[in-house]
């Protein structure tokens, strides 16, 4: 299978919804994705179980602040040059790349450091959504180690990195980041076609385009949508995918805190205007309550839209009086066992309670 | 006294008001040369007001011709740009998403070279000499006198843009030139993308200035001319022959600030109804809320400072569709006079629906009698409704706001809005974008990227805000009167929590030339 330019946009929504809130304006590396297809041609898109055992895999994507890359522009040959110092760091030659995360823009660097390198992208990504941290990747989670790695900078710089574990490995990127300009493109996460199998998310990239072609070819309000989305979430590795609310934003605050856009939004629902539903904010949408019962929560997904046009809305851009329809997606399997939970539960995020999945969740 | 004219697509509005009190007001066609109708505006009033033109100590014009040249093509010079950002963004040239009939209007050429500089202050890539004087002598031959100059991070530090139009004016002497940063905030595509709009528009510029001010020079007017901007505030004509794309919102924004200004509300949503769609806006504090999102010019993204206007598709020509549960977005726009059924025509549409429920005397209520009042109901319910919904997401939170309707659709507008905590009419809601204009203070804006480690917060405010002042006097207020309208901070995340983006805003009055000389 084969990504072309006439899928970008498709992949680019998608990537937007599955992004939940978080995950940045993909405009930029859309254009340069766009730029990078028409230039080098499409780009082979590998099924997971198609890869040999022992084929090389990097995991490559963008670090740093959304606000900096409005000035710092990415360039068209930087995910490109950022695989190439790792394969000369390394000594070793890679025979795909593969996605950090799917949701927002990191959806499309993998694929710009394909098409302009000749390489294939592998089909999935580290998290099938957004999440802020390293550590939070089924890479990592599955104790692939993040090094060999390298850090790109806009100038050329190459860092190299030998680190124990994700978790350090976070803190000392996000280091680098700031002494580089505020963005770094990097190439982590090295691993063989076996390990790949067991740690990737399978299939998201070619769920996203799918996901953006129901979007913007169906015509009606997020109530109509529901039962296509139903159908696309349920035949796939996501599962039960429910609406929520539809309802006006009756309220939304989110500080800095610590590096993240924290808070809050509230919800009042259209049929009963005496239910309010909260939405917790820590750069993605992580919890939604009503009242003190939960009605999902963080690995699963929570997606708000514009109401009239299933538009997925990003956390930064919600504001008072938004008619907007709530999803909530329930994440791969992966996420749910101990292992991982143990990286993205509600906990980790500093809720004080356990995860409980969708699906098990009265309505 | 001074006299407030707003330059619209169909319509040349002018008032003359003298302090708070509207002495004369006149609705004309625009003229095709936009001019003879300025001044045909500034003899009706003068003349109404039976006063001498010496009398007048300003005039404020509020005029659409440099947003429908770029809406149009036309007027536009042919155009370089040179960015300053390499070896970032390299894949990713200046005008590469624009549509490719504005790129041929403005002949453009595009450059991009070293220069620039990282959000903390430490420079991207050094300026190189040679590399820049390559560029100048290749626009230098390919004739091009309208120049876009950007860097990154310029908002924070435009040396490099500075260099840069130092070196073009010694090799191109009569080079017109716009630095990025004076256009605003970070987000180098969109800020490039206005410089060079606006670059483009300045012969076009100096053209209508100085016809503006040879008009009233004519007409025995001894008195300085201000055009309004896209914020709500003036600038005078010296600044606006450099500034043109500043005026590309200042319709609307002159249209909120005029139903202000007749209500003596400063907090308040003013929805204008015209024939296809109702304008809401949101006054704050006497000005209108600036829009948060990228807003595009004729097929351009730009960072300028706009009103956040929602555009609902009802006016008074809104077709009525499914026993008047349906209504607009089509319409007859201005056939409404041949289309609509109390004008002889065959299509239901919303003024007629007014008309039919007695609320309105407008053409023949004779061809109405056979509408069942049960569609007559239903229509005035979802016109209601319709525009009920709109005003209530854009108020600024759940607290009840008042409504001023401006504008000739009006009058739809018959039963209460939920959303509104009382409905106003002002008189002359018909002249609100003359008055708007009409209004005599200018502001300044700045933004920086600063640490607040590395200078305190208060220090820190206090240096972008000496910054907006320089720009409010430099856009002729007094600064004696200058005040702090709003101050925003913005920390970057997953950067350093020190780290704040911060934009300072100010306002004042005008000088007028008595005050100077007195």
């Amino acid at each position: 299978m084969k990504i072309s330019v006439q899928q970008l946009d498709d992949l680019a929504l998608g990537a937007v919804f599955l992004a939940t809130g978080g995950g940045g304006d993909p405009y930029v590396p859309l254009q340069l994705a766009k730029q990078a297809l028409r230039t080098y041609g499409d780009v082979t898109l590998l099924n997971p179980e198609n890869l040999q055992d022992d084929a090389r895999v990097i995991t490559l994507g963008g670090v740093g602040a959304p606000t900096v890359s409005l000035e710092l522009l990415p360039s068209l040959t930087e995910a490109s040059a950022t695989l190439q110092a790792w394969q000369k760091h390394t000594g070793e030659t890679v025979d795909a790349v593969a996605a950090f995360e799917i949701g927002g823009a990191n959806s499309l660097l993998p694929l710009i450091a394909a098409a302009t390198s000749g390489t294939a992208i592998v089909d999935g990504d580290g998290m099938g959504r957004a999440l802020p941290e390293a550590q939070m990747m089924s890479y990592a989670i599955e104790g692939v180690s993040p090094s060999p790695a390298v850090a790109y900078d806009y100038q050329g710089n190459v860092t190299s990195f030998s680190t124990k574990d994700t978790a350090t490995y976070e803190r000392h990127i996000r280091a680098l980041t700031v002494a580089s300009g505020g963005m770094l493109t990097t190439a982590e996460h090295p691993m063989t076609g076996k390990q790949l199998k067991r740690a990737i998310i399978p299939g998201t990239l070619s769920f996203a385009i799918q996901l953006g072609q129901l979007l913007k070819q169906h015509k009606g309000n997020a109530e109509q949508i529901l039962p296509a989305l139903q159908e696309l979430f349920e035949t796939s590795l996501y599962g039960t995918c429910r609406l929520l609310s539809c309802g006006k934003i009756i309220d939304k605050s989110t500080q800095i805190v610590g590096g993240y856009d924290l808070g809050q939004a509230s919800i009042m629902d259209f049929s009963d205007t005496n239910r309010e539903i909260k939405i917790s904010i820590k750069n993605e949408y992580l919890l939604a309550r009503e009242g003190d019962k939960v009605l999902a929560s963080v690995p699963d997904l929570i997606v708000i839209v514009d109401y009239e046009t299933v538009q997925p809305i990003n956390a930064e851009r919600l504001r008072y009086g938004q008619r907007v329809a709530v999803f909530a997606v329930a994440c791969p399997a992966f996420f749910r066992s101990e292992k991982a939970l143990a990286a993205v539960s509600p906990r980790c995020f500093g809720f004080d309670f356990d995860y409980v999945p969708l699906e098990e969740i009265p309505t | 006294m001074r006299i407030g004219i707003d330059v619209g697509g169909t319509h040349t509005d002018a008032v003359l008001m003298q302090g708070e009190q509207l002495l004369a007001a006149t609705k004309a066609l625009t003229s095709q040369d936009v001019l003879s109708g300025i001044i045909q505006a500034l003899r009706q009033v003068i003349q109404d007001a039976a006063i001498s033109a010496t009398q007048i100590q300003s005039v404020m014009i509020g005029t659409t011709q440099f947003t429908n040249a770029v809406v149009e093509r036309r007027e536009l010079a042919p155009t370089a740009i040179i960015r300053m950002s390499s070896p970032s963004g390299e894949g990713l040239p200046p005008g590469c998403d624009w549509p490719t009939d504005l790129v041929g209007a403005m002949q453009l050429k595009t450059y991009q070279v070293n220069g620039g500089y990282l959000y903390d202050g430490w420079p991207l890539s050094p300026l190189n000499q040679e590399e820049i004087h390559k560029v100048i002598a290749d626009i230098r031959v390919s004739g091009i006198k309208n120049i876009a100059v950007a860097s990154a991070f310029s908002p924070m530090n435009p040396e490099p843009e500075f260099q840069v139009e130092k070196l073009l004016k010694t090799q191109i002497p009569d080079a017109n030139i716009t630095l990025s940063h004076k256009m605003g905030k970070l987000g180098i595509l969109e800020r490039e993308n206005a410089a060079a709009l606006n670059v483009a528009l300045l012969p076009f510029a100096h053209k209508v200035v100085s016809a503006m001010l040879q008009a009233i020079h004519n007409e025995g007017l001894n008195c300085p001319m201000f055009i309004s901007q896209n914020d709500g505030t003036l600038m005078n004509a010296q600044f606006i022959t450099q500034y043109p794309a500043l005026t590309f919102s200042s319709g609307p924004t002159n249209s909120l600030r005029g139903a202000s200004k007749l209500t003596g509300l400063k907090d308040a949503i003013v929805v204008d109804i015209g024939g296809t769609t109702s304008d809401i806006g949101i006054l704050q504090d006497g000005f209108p809320r600036e829009s948060n999102i990228v807003i595009s010019v004729g097929g351009v993204r730009t960072n300028f400072r706009m009103p956040d206007i929602q555009a609902v598709g009802l006016g008074g020509g809104s077709i009525v569709q499914d026993d008047g549960l349906r209504i607009g977005p089509q319409s007859t726009g201005h056939n409404l006079v041949k289309e609509a059924l109390i004008f002889g025509g065959s299509t239901l549409t919303a003024t007629d629906i007014i008309v039919a429920s007695g609320k309105a005397d407008i053409g023949n209520a004779r061809f109405l009698q056979h509408l069942s009042q049960n569609t007559i109901k239903n229509a005035r319910n979802t016109m209601h409704a319709l525009l009920d919904q709109h005003i209530d997401m854009m108020k600024p939170s759940s607290k009840p706001v008042p409504v001023i309707l401006v504008g000739g659709g009006a009058i739809l507008v018959q039963d209460d809005l939920p959303s509104a905590s009382q409905i106003i009419r002002p008189e002359n809601a018909a002249v609100a974008n003359a008055i708007g204009a009409s209004i005599a203070q200018v502001g300044g804006e700045a933004e920086a990227m600063l640490n607040y480690r590395q200078m305190s917060r208060e220090a820190a405010i206090a240096q972008v805000e000496s910054q907006a002042i320089n720009n409010a006097v430099a856009a002729g207020a007094n600064a004696d009167s200058l005040k702090l309208a709003d101050i925003e901070e913005t920390n970057i995340p997953y950067m350093d929590d020190g780290n704040i983006k911060v934009r300072v805003k100010v306002i004042g009055d005008i000088v007028f030339a008595s005050d100077k000389g007195a």
